[in-house]
């Protein structure tokens, strides 16, 4: 058997983190490979070792027998390797035909651009492929985020490359499309391509893949044909046995009453129709592959973004219009976002700073703070939470990243909010405060808080939140509690589309 | 629609269910209404000036004659020259302070330097038109080797060149040899040399923004990080950019010299921030990617008009950078406005 691509020992470590550990992979011509794992497996990584964004620390890749290294994107696009993202490379203001071939314009003898070939050019790929109906000639930022991944992949054809890499590409597509795209892959492995598929619905992989590899935590656990394993063995391969010692033992502290309860909640066409009962006194989890509603959720409930349906407060109708009206007083939300570096922290301000910045009015008597009335409190913050600061007026950009988010968990609970959003909450995050966050999770609980948690880790879901509810392309999938509330049914609502919501 | 539509011309059978991917039909009159909004930060600037002009020749004779074309665009010149180079600037999302030193640099350089051979003052005019590029290209370098803001670097090199300006001529003053500001008042055909000038901008124009530099120096200010991807040089690019703007401040200052026929240290900082206005009244997005050289051009037009209305007039001229500031204003409000109905006419 000849394989187009040889990937073996791959090892890619960032600082004390190690993404990729013995990853080995091996695709022929002529095939549909796909490449299967949970979040933070490593096939990101790994992709963008073939694309040439990312060099390897270790390990040899070879492409029809010759070794591969490519140093940048251009190279290897130039050996025949064309990546689709799902972060688009493209650019908004120049034209669908202008973004496909930028760089690669056609030229005139005065070195302009020849439009009249561009657009011949454009039309004849479109035709070749059977793309959905899009004007070349339209800026790119006219366009729907569907239709900006469709002319991704159409740069991406552009090439005529070898071997194609689609990640995720279907997450941003309409039914439709998905169709489309996978005719398309189809077509491209029976004309003597590879193709590799990278997405988190089997039943796409299914449809089209002649091969699965599974990684799991940087490494590869499995290979094989698709026709000759069912889906119980690849979930049980995503997701291996794990050690669970950190997490604290979890005991119901939940109320009858209703904290937050959403009725038909919906964000454009990302996520809809959410009925879901969030209850003082308890850890509700949120899981879900990477862009299926769980972030456009989150951000919504805070006001960033616009939403529909209903959203009652502590019994209260209630509409959220922006992060103002969201944090106010004690009937409020609080969040911690995604991106805490950006979003939750003022690098450069000091940790008292940082955390009575949205409370300065709980100290503030006619406009004048009270700095007596703020040191308590903040002092009082820091013992409660044990951040690790050698005094309050350290800048909170010199802290560990474990004791940045404890900061920002003192900011929310200073809010006096009592509904707490938690958006993966311990990435990036050392293993001992991931075990104080969670203990403080469960306390919080038990004082009557109610808490809304997505984490990307399973795992985390499972131990720590009462109950679990499964996001699939932005609809509720399944509400998991009590033995169903296991990795394996989180994956298997997550991932086959069965068991209406 | 065959032009548009790539599938009418290819026949291909993709049915239209109006899914997240395919645009419904749209009638005729969305088309035009959708192109109108597409196009309203050029509009808005033609028409701005169109209705200053009316203005303008209600209150004199002999407005829309070959003289006052001549005449204004003389006058406009070498706001325009400046704001060519800073049009390409802004288009890549960067800003350009320094060209203000680099103006003054080059008209006392021209003033001292140019002597009365004419063979010493053409190498001169070509030696501070490759200055300005070198100033450009450096930059262009430290914004991207530093990482620094544009606009803190070349404030810095602003102030280094008219340093230089200023050791070089204290005061206003020098000469430029006769044949030199003879240029500046010469005609051929009927047209003065700005308007020949002013039609060689346009033909640069229309030549460099279709090629692969203007693209490139486009989509680098629309969305830098996709550009990069794609394999544009991020320190390439910043050269070319500051480079041309350089180039296009030292044509400005040599220009400035057939004007006034002498040297001044410190003229140049009259040109930086009109340079940036007339860009944006002529729907350059300070956000960079969008926009091009003729709405700089009206929007110089735009200016120099307000300075003849106020002359005019005869109302105190510090009424004319009272005027600008409000066109300029209403200029970037109606253009955001149309941009937000575009936007929400789409989806």
């Amino acid at each position: 058997m000849t394989e187009l691509l040889n990937a073996t020992a791959i090892t890619k470590r960032y600082g004390g983190i190690t993404a990729l550990s013995r990853a080995d992979f091996s695709a022929r011509a002529g095939e549909v490979h796909a490449l299967l794992g949970e979040n933070g497996a490593g096939k990101s990584t790994f992709i963008q070792i073939l694309a040439g964004a990312v060099r390897p620390d270790g390990g040899t890749v070879t492409l029809a027998g010759s070794p591969y290294r490519p140093r940048n994107p251009q190279e290897a696009q130039q050996s025949g390797i064309s990546p689709v993202f799902q972060e688009l490379s493209l650019v908004p203001d120049l034209t669908v035909e202008e973004n496909i071939w930028f760089r690669r314009e056609p030229l005139s003898a005065i070195r302009t651009v020849r439009a009249r070939a561009m657009r011949e050019a454009t039309l004849e790929l479109f035709a070749r492929h059977k793309f959905p109906p899009i004007r070349p000639d339209q800026e790119l930022r006219r366009l729907t985020l569907a239709e900006r991944q469709v002319i991704e992949i159409a740069k991406a054809l552009s090439r005529d490359p070898q071997v194609l890499i689609l990640d995720e590409a279907t997450s941003a597509l309409g039914p439709q499309e998905t169709e489309w795209l996978l005719g398309l892959a189809k077509g491209l492995a029976e004309a003597g391509r590879l193709v590799i598929y990278i997405s988190h619905r089997l039943g796409e992989v299914r449809q089209i893949a002649d091969r699965i590899t599974v990684f799991r935590n940087g490494a590869t656990v499995a290979a094989y044909d698709t026709h000759a394993v069912d889906d119980e063995t690849i979930i049980t391969d995503m997701l291996g046995r794990r050690m669970d010692r950190l997490y604290p033992e979890r005991k119901s502290t939940a109320s009858q009453t209703v904290a937050l309860g959403l009725r038909g909640f919906g964000v454009d066409h990302r996520l809809a129709d959410i009925d879901l009962d969030l209850r003082e006194g308890e850890v509700l989890g949120v899981a879900g592959m990477q862009g299926h509603g769980q972030r456009e959720l989150f951000q919504a409930l805070f006001g960033i973004g616009g939403s529909r349906g209903t959203v009652e407060v502590w019994g209260k109708p209630k509409t959220i219009r922006g992060p103002r009206q969201a944090l106010t007083g004690r009937d409020g939300l609080a969040l911690v976002p995604e991106d805490r570096r950006n979003h939750g922290l003022l690098l450069s301000k000091s940790v008292r700073e940082n955390l009575t910045l949205s409370v300065i009015q709980r100290f503030t008597r006619f406009g004048i703070t009270d700095p007596k009335r703020e040191s308590a409190l903040v002092d009082e913050m820091i013992a409660t939470l044990k951040i690790k600061t050698g005094t309050p007026e350290q800048l909170a950009g010199t802290l560990s990243g474990g004791n940045q988010q404890k900061v920002i968990f003192g900011k929310m609970l200073l809010t006096e909010a009592r509904i707490l959003l938690l958006y993966d909450p311990t990435r990036g995050i050392d293993v001992g405060t991931k075990g104080e966050i969670f203990q403080l999770m469960r306390d919080l609980a038990a004082k009557g808080y109610a808490i809304l948690f997505y984490s990307s880790d399973l795992a985390e879901l499972v131990h720590v939140a009462d109950r679990v509810a499964v996001l699939r392309n932005g609809r509720l999938a399944a509400i998991l509690e009590g033995e169903d509330n296991s990795e394996r049914q989180i994956l298997r609502a997550a991932l086959i589309e069965t068991r209406a919501a | 629609m065959s032009i548009v539509d790539p599938t009418s011309r290819a026949g291909i059978a993709i049915a239209n269910s109006g899914a997240a991917g395919t645009a419904p039909r749209r009638s005729r009159a969305a088309i035009w209404k959708s192109a109108l909004l597409d196009r309203a930060s050029l509009i808005i600037p033609c028409v701005m000036l169109i209705a200053l002009l009316l203005v303008y020749a209600s209150l004199r004779d002999g407005v829309f004659t070959l003289d006052e074309l001549n005449l204004d665009t003389a006058a406009a010149m070498t706001l325009l020259l400046a704001a060519t180079g800073q049009t390409i600037v802004l288009l890549r999302g960067g800003i350009d302070l320094s060209i203000g030193g680099m103006i003054s640099l080059g008209t006392v350089l021209a003033a001292t330097r140019f002597g009365t051979d004419p063979g010493q003052a053409a190498a001169w005019a070509f030696g501070i038109v490759a200055i300005g590029g070198l100033v450009g290209a450096l930059n262009g370098i430290l914004i991207t080797v530093l990482r620094l803001q544009p606009f803190l670097v070349t404030l810095a090199t602003w102030s280094i060149l008219s340093g230089a300006a200023m050791i070089i001529l204290p005061t206003d003053g020098g000469a430029l040899p006769s044949g030199w500001t003879m240029f500046g008042v010469s005609s051929w055909l009927g047209l003065s040399s700005s308007v020949w000038i002013l039609a060689l901008l346009l033909v640069f124009w229309f030549w460099f923004k279709r090629t692969r530099l203007g693209i490139a120096i486009r989509a680098t200010g629309s969305n830098e990080r996709s550009a990069f991807l794609s394999g544009v040089s991020p320190i390439g690019i910043n050269i070319a950019t500051y480079g041309l703007s350089g180039i296009f401040a030292a044509l400005a200052a040599l220009y400035l010299t057939t004007q006034t026929g002498a040297g001044s240290p410190t003229i140049g900082k009259d040109y930086i921030l009109p340079s940036v206005a007339a860009a944006v009244i002529g729907g350059i997005s300070l956000f960079g990617g969008r926009g091009g050289l003729v709405g700089t051009m009206i929007g110089a037009f735009i200016l120099t008009i307000i300075g003849n209305l106020v002359f005019v007039l005869e109302v105190s001229s510090y009424w004319q950078p009272i005027v600008s500031g409000i066109i300029l204003l209403i200029a970037v409000l109606a253009s955001s406005i149309a941009e937000k109905s575009a936007r929400r006419s789409l989806s």
